[in-house]
């Protein structure tokens, strides 16, 4: 009798707890962000925007397109202080609590970029909603028209943006590493370009009374930062220079001219890349010698010469070779005297090497690194040449 | 004895690992890399030799005095009043333990996931659950922690393996950059921590085959320390030391950072399972000791009574420290002398010494 009646107090106790259910959140009260943009206004005030998903567009895969993906997701932003501050004036217009969990990019203006990154970073690493994986790009121009432009294969541009980032086709950097590229006195930070501009088409929209081009993200190209302030910019072609000598693999095409015709053009399509950076100081000079070793796959040639013999390929690896090194010396040239920052991880080479010396020069790295000599050397492999050995529509010999 | 349950060699090992590892598990790795930074690793190596150091201590000492816990036999070494003194001292050691690691067990959850729920609530279900435990005695709660260890640090090993394509090796380079002093000022930490094992000096009687009781020390020493280091090996691969220092729940954000394929992440909430089932078997280790040790201490003839009011101190003691920057400050500078110097090897170095003095007289009675 007592059991049974212990059970029945504790079922009616029990029962009372489950009117305060802490932290309870459904989906369909969340305004789930894709991508957060952040800008700097001229009254010196932080504008936060962001884009917040309509998950009714997501439902149905690929068949909803049309109509549907106008309304894929809203931009909006508000302006304050801090982002913290900025983000409770949001509050008042989006009427869902903002969930920032699913944050695909941080997108920051040029401007703010400038004024230094440092401003606003402490916010997406403190808080616990926004993950450090996600892409860091800096906008050239505003950062909130990224997040207000378009996308026609995906269903926001926050989406587009993230997806080419992470095809590595260029330099991609996740928040993380932006944290680390930092921290550390061997490396100055850099991050990914974003630019918004019209491109491609639509077919027959003209008929059906829709734009026939929209405003769309591209990735490409590097924003160079000194400690947490943007310098300058890389273009697509300086940014492969980097990537050799900072030995990230990526997508990519080298083109070079054909062996036996220079008007013509040979492409070879990047399998593998290793990087090595060997620093030599002896005291008072610093110099580093970088291999880079490198295999490639031979996918085009326009001329008719039959380039599927063996000394043909040497002379195509070496000529391969000249181009990745005119690739990387290009973005040094840019990079040392032009910005005069070690954003290749030199001085991290170093202080791997040399760790009694870096303790002495760290504080000065820059300007050891303007003062540094560097040679690249480059061994170039060719490995497959597709399905032909002679060319197509090569005429009868 | 109030006690007379018996375990076996291995419950005995996964019981002394639950002592140690899961709240050593998620903040520690960032204390000592901000002293050692990327030599982390040779710090928690000189760690595990003291905790190696400790358990040798306490199992002599246990040799000597077969059949009695801490508490029993510092009585008998150093006589009545003093022996109780001593035991008061390790009541408060324990019971103040527990209250960090609680407080801990809470952080993670309170920080990380659930915000708007009050620390008091993860306090009571801890403190409900473990002493639910304690209540059943010592082979239930070993059950639990056979089952519940080998589970846990599975599925830790096999998330930091997910960790793979985030990992650079260069991140570790160069090796003792920071100098001996560093390493030495990490090391101290987790030595504080692996010292925690004097504990197991309160099962030690309870192990069906006594003899086994070195080889489990020392096996749980080193596992433990081996787990350690691959942690924050990991740790240190994935965010290099200036951004993992700067985490407060390094191993947590380090999971967080799993990205396969695009579709396998997102998967720290493992983490917080893991956390919170290893949580439970750490408190409840040490609430068991705690309760043991206060009937031993008062000359019980049975522990359960005390369950409940050895709750409620330890919710008050969990109290203790008002956020989480007090207890992390406390955990990394005060802990060490505190826990080190004084309970893990000052008494019981007094204890050993004394009793050797003694001679044999400790050893008839």
């Amino acid at each position: 009798m007592i059991k049974k009646t212990a059970v029945v107090l504790m079922l009616a106790v029990l029962s009372s707890l489950l009117g305060g259910c802490w932290s309870r959140k459904e989906i369909s009260e969340l305004a789930i962000v894709l991508g957060v943009g952040v800008d700097l206004l001229p009254n010196d005030q932080i504008r936060l925007s962001v884009q917040i998903a309509q998950p009714g567009a997501f439902y149905g895969g690929g068949g909803a397109r049309g109509g549907g993906m106008q309304t894929a997701s809203w931009a909006v932003s508000a302006e304050g202080k801090t982002i913290d501050e900025a983000a409770r004036y949001l509050a008042m217009r989006v009427p869902r609590e903002i969930y920032w969990g699913h944050s695909m990019i941080l997108v920051i203006g040029e401007k703010m970029a400038r004024e230094g990154i440092g401003l606003i970073g402490d916010f997406f690493n403190r808080e616990k909603e926004p993950r450090e994986t996600m892409w860091l790009l800096v906008a050239e121009g505003e950062a909130r028209d990224v997040l207000e432009c378009g996308s026609i294969l995906e269903k926001t541009s926050a989406q587009a943006a993230a997806f080419l980032t992470r095809m590595k086709t260029g330099f991609a950097v996740e928040l993380r590493e932006f944290a680390e590229m930092l921290a550390s006195k061997g490396v100055q930070p850099v991050a990914t370009r974003v630019i918004v501009k019209e491109q491609g088409a639509v077919p027959c929209a003209a008929q059906e009374g829709v734009a026939t081009a929209y405003r769309q993200v591209e990735v490409s190209g590097l924003a160079i930062f000194k400690e947490d302030r943007l310098v300058g910019w890389l273009d697509d072609y300086e940014t492969r220079g980097f990537l050799w000598l900072k030995g990230e693999t990526f997508k990519g095409i080298i083109t070079v001219p054909s062996p036996g015709d220079a008007y013509k053009a040979v492409s070879l399509r990047l399998r593998q890349a290793q990087t090595k950076v060997v620093p030599e100081y002896d005291g008072e000079r610093i110099r580093f010698s970088v291999k880079i070793r490198t295999e490639a796959d031979m996918v085009e040639q326009q001329s008719f010469e039959d380039l599927a013999k063996p000394e043909k390929i040497k002379a195509l690896e070496s000529l391969m070779a000249e181009e990745i090194r005119a690739m990387a010396t290009t973005a040094l040239e840019k990079v040392q005297r032009g910005y005069g920052v070690d954003i290749f991880g030199f001085g991290d080479a170093f202080h791997r090497k040399y760790k009694e010396d870096w303790r002495r020069l760290k504080d000065r790295w820059d300007e050891e690194f303007i003062r540094a000599e560097v040679s690249v050397t480059v061994e170039a492999h060719i490995r497959e040449i597709g399905m032909l050995t002679r060319p197509a529509f090569s005429p009868e010999e | 004895m109030p006690e007379k349950g018996k375990i076996d060699t291995k419950q005995a090992i996964m019981l002394s690992i639950c002592l140690i590892l899961p709240t050593a598990m998620l903040s520690v790795p960032a204390v000592i890399i901000r002293h050692a930074r990327q030599d982390a690793w040779i710090s928690l190596i000189l760690s595990i030799f003291i905790g190696l150091l400790v358990a040798r201590l306490i199992v002599s000492l246990s040799f000597r005095f077969p059949d009695k816990t801490l508490f029993q036999y510092s009585e008998e070494i150093l006589g009545r009043v003093p022996g109780k003194i001593v035991g008061l001292l390790y009541l408060w050691w324990v019971l103040h333990s527990n209250a960090i690691a609680i407080d801990e067990f809470a952080s993670l959850p309170c920080v990380a996931l659930m915000p708007d729920t009050p620390f008091v609530a993860f306090f009571i279900i801890a403190i409900v659950v473990a002493g639910y435990a304690v209540r059943n005695g010592l082979e239930v709660l070993s059950r639990y922690i056979e089952l519940i260890t080998p589970i846990g640090l599975g599925l830790m090993v096999s998330l930091f393996c997910l960790l793979t394509t985030k990992v650079k090796f260069e991140r570790l380079l160069p090796v003792f950059d920071k100098g001996l002093v560093s390493i030495v000022k990490g090391a101290a930490m987790p030595s504080g921590w692996m010292g925690e094992i004097v504990l197991f000096s309160m099962f030690i009687p309870y192990l069906n085959k006594p003899r086994e009781a070195c080889r489990v020390a020392v096996l749980s020493i080193l596992i433990i320390g081996i787990f350690m280091v691959s942690v924050t090996v990991g740790i240190l691969l994935v965010f290099g030391p200036d951004v993992s220092s700067s985490w407060i729940f390094p191993v947590f954000m380090a999971i967080r950072a799993i990205s396969i394929a695009n579709f396998l992440e997102r998967v720290e909430s493992v983490v917080i399972g893991i956390w919170v089932f290893m949580g439970f078997a750490k408190i409840g280790v040490l609430y068991y000791a705690a309760v043991l040790g206060s009937a031993q201490w008062l000359g019980l003839k049975d522990y359960r009574p005390l369950v409940a009011p050895v709750g409620i101190v330890l919710l008050g003691l969990a109290f203790l420290c008002p956020n989480i920057i007090d207890l992390l400050d406390f955990l990394a500078r005060a802990f060490p002398p505190y826990a080190l110097i004084v309970f893990e090897l000052g008494i019981p170095l007094i204890l050993l010494g004394a009793s050797l003095i003694r001679g044999r007289r400790g050893e008839s009675s």
